[in-house]
């Protein structure tokens, strides 16, 4: 089996095109449409990545690197992705453990690159 | 009581984790995949009962109530929220689980199980989230709003979200507001289109012909007090008496099988029952088997002051004086795309014209000789029968009275071959698409007070071709690498982005209506994604521009940008679809 990557964003249309190259690439994807579904699912499974959009329902991007570093206290690399113009939010989510961010438009060949290049890391 | 009865759930609940642990999913056989599904299907109305019997058998006065009891309701209900979202957990990683083992390699047989595994969860997890709903609302964690409200404008942006959801159906939507029903009320709106979208959402699910009908009265008035009725009656399957009066009981369906046939987890109408209720109304339902289901309720208002409702944008004066003289025109529209379809009925209904769409050329034909029609839009280059087919058989038919009616065409492109079978077929007008209301109001008028005869239709082959209007532009190439020139992956994106679209524009409707800026901003937030994705970088612009008017709480400019969306939208999709044609062709 690939090394799993768990994609939490509520953008179906985003969410299938990414689910799609990331399974074409080798990867094993599991995507959550919400924050508070992530959370449940990081419970009981730690995939290898995790892929996350910042503004999502009922638990940001940023509440979930915070969750993941402080509470699950796991350093799984997580790459966000954020919308242009959110320079704040993108510096919030490194300072709280962030490895790396995209911005939207999202290139799928480019977030492939960068997942790649943090499980390898 | 409750605490035995919860206890009893989560036995039942580990009872489930425990076997789905210890599943070998290689060895499942198509009878244990059923035996699967059955039991998923049992614990779901074990679930089901645990949680409402006692409720059924609880029909005591209120006033007999000691504070005691109502204590003791309330922390039963607040430990059925608590129980609901622990049984999430475990559900989760069924479905986790379940979606994992869909990854790895199977044989097809197991493929199948792995799905039967996944429905039942995920039909679990719904109602385990209308569980949470409901004890959220019965357990008084909801808020009510009083606020001024056009009770009009609401009921027609709720049968517009309606409409996008029936478009291919051959179903009807009828409204019928009384004119004794006050525009302006004081009352909560977002809990009333709650409960009218799960009432006529129903319906839709259990209509497959026929009508569904709406009708609002006031049926009591006192001063400024109003009793108002609403009635939401369909032409569907209908419900057998014996099981009406346990409808609005938790989960019931009236057939076992009712949710296999048509889904849903039956807690729709136990919802839909408690809002009515902390408003102070009451609803019944009749029905009959195979003929329909009625479903009435009341609710008591206040007349509301109209000041409170959001100041309309003054047109350009010629602009509505033009409009009016429209009023009470009758339109036939011939265009097949649904889109296109909608947003012109919409447009020329509020104008004031009566108008028949979604017709062929017999239903036209007949509409043309039974009724005094006006004139006649119609779309050039249909798919099926193409525009100017029917407009030759209109122009030959043997009753004047249908071959002279006057025929405005529309289509996104001239050629001259088009200039000169239009002047053939004596067809009176021409729009090009994209074309502005304004453009619109006028030919309309023009054609509809025989001013023209018959235009040039070479002048419009000699203005210069007009530059496609930016934001309609679309280019799929660069989503067609990305898919790894997989067209079935094509095929889906551009369906879940027009569905995205047709989502954006209810929801913009209706929240505009409140003015909730904050629920417009977060829309198009949403939107932004799709069309970077079509490279469709006009329209995204203007989205960007939207949402960041919403921020400054821009009512007027969110309101113009929202009607150039709804204006070039339609022909967005239309260059969108001929993109992805031509895609699957190559």
């Amino acid at each position: 089996m690939g090394k799993r990557v768990l994609l939490a964003d509520d953008d179906q249309l985003l969410a299938s095109l990414l689910n799609f190259r990331l399974k074409k690439g080798g990867y094993s994807v599991h995507h959550s449409p919400n924050g508070k579904e992530v959370k449940e699912y990081l419970k009981n499974e730690m995939p290898d990545i995790i892929v996350s959009d910042i503004m999502m329902p009922y638990c940001s991007g940023i509440e979930l690197i915070d969750y993941v570093r402080n509470e699950l206290k796991s350093k799984t690399p997580i790459i966000i992705i954020s919308s242009a113009g959110n320079e704040q939010n993108v510096l919030t989510a490194f300072e709280l453990g962030a490895n790396d961010f995209i911005t939207k438009p999202v290139s799928p060949t480019e977030l492939l690159v960068r997942i790649a290049r943090e499980i390898n890391k | 009581m409750a605490i035995s009865k919860s206890k009893d759930l989560l036995g039942q609940l580990s009872q489930l984790e425990r076997t789905v642990g210890e599943f070998s999913f290689e060895e499942l056989n198509a009878h244990e995949a059923k035996e699967l599904k059955e039991s998923f299907n049992s614990f779901r109305s074990s679930l089901e009962k645990h949680i409402y019997a006692p409720k059924t058998q609880q029909i005591v006065p209120v006033k007999l109530k000691t504070d005691a009891s109502n204590k003791n309701e309330v922390s039963e209900k607040q430990f059925i929220a608590n129980v609901s979202h622990e049984i999430r957990t475990p559900l989760n990683s069924i479905i986790g689980f379940a979606n994992l083992l869909k990854e790895e390699k199977l044989t097809k047989a197991q493929h199948k199980k792995v799905q039967a595994i996944q429905f039942a969860s995920n039909t679990l997890l719904k109602l385990i989230n209308e569980v949470l709903e409901y004890s959220k609302i019965s357990s008084g964690n909801t808020n009510f709003e009083s606020v001024d409200f056009n009770l009009h404008g609401l009921l027609k942006d709720v049968m517009f979200l309606c409409e996008t959801l029936i478009v291919d159906r051959n179903v009807e939507l009828l409204i019928d507001i009384d004119e004794n029903v006050p525009k302006i009320v004081k009352g909560d709106p977002s809990k009333l289109s709650q409960v009218l979208l799960n009432l006529l959402g129903n319906a839709v699910k259990f209509v497959e012909r026929g009508f569904i009908k709406l009708e609002v009265f006031t049926k009591q008035k006192n001063n400024n007090e109003f009793l108002i009725e609403f009635s939401v009656a369909d032409t569907g399957i209908g419900i057998p008496p014996e099981k009406i009066e346990t409808i609005f009981n938790g989960y019931t369906q009236a057939e076992d099988d009712t949710a296999k046939k048509y889904g849903g987890t039956g807690l729709g109408l136990t919802i839909t029952k408690e809002i009515i209720e902390k408003l102070n109304g009451e609803i019944e339902i009749d029905s009959t088997v195979d003929k329909g289901t009625t479903v009435r309720f009341r609710l008591p208002y206040t007349m509301g002051k109209p000041t409170a409702t959001p100041v309309r944008k003054i047109q350009k004066s010629t602009f509505k004086k033009d409009v009016k003289l429209l009023e009470g025109t009758e339109i036939l529209v011939f265009e097949d795309n649904k889109m296109n379809q909608h947003l012109i009925v919409e447009q020329l209904t509020q104008w004031g014209c009566t108008v028949h769409a979604d017709i062929d050329l017999d239903k036209g034909l007949y509409l043309l000789s039974s009724r005094k029609i006006d004139l006649i839009l119609m779309d050039l280059k249909m798919p099926g029968q193409n525009g100017f087919e029917v407009s030759k058989a209109i122009r030959s038919h043997k009753n004047s009275r249908v071959s002279n009616v006057p025929i405005i065409a529309f289509s996104a492109d001239f050629t001259e071959q088009d200039s000169r079978d239009c002047k053939e077929i004596g067809i009176n007008d021409f729009l090009l698409k994209p074309y502005t209301l304004d453009d619109l109001l006028s030919t309309i008028l023009k054609c509809k007070e025989h001013k023209v005869e018959q235009i040039d239709f070479s002048s419009i082959l000699q203005k210069p071709m007009i530059e496609p209007k930016e934001t309609t532009v679309v280019d799929l190439n660069h989503l067609m690498k990305d898919c790894f020139g997989e067209i079935d992956m094509l095929n889906e994106l551009v369906k879940l982005f027009k569905l995205n679209a047709i989502e954006f524009i209810g929801n913009v409707k209706i929240h505009l209506k409140t003015q909730n800026l904050k629920e417009i901003a977060l829309s198009a937030h949403k939107l932004k994604a799709g069309f970077a994705m079509i490279k469709a970088n006009g329209m995204r612009n203007l989205i960007v521009e939207l949402e960041s008017s919403c921020k400054k709480d821009d009512f007027e400019k969110v309101k113009e940008l929202y009607d150039v969306f709804l204006n070039d939208y339609p022909m967005l999709e239309d260059n969108l679809d001929k993109d992805l044609k031509l895609m699957n062709k190559k």
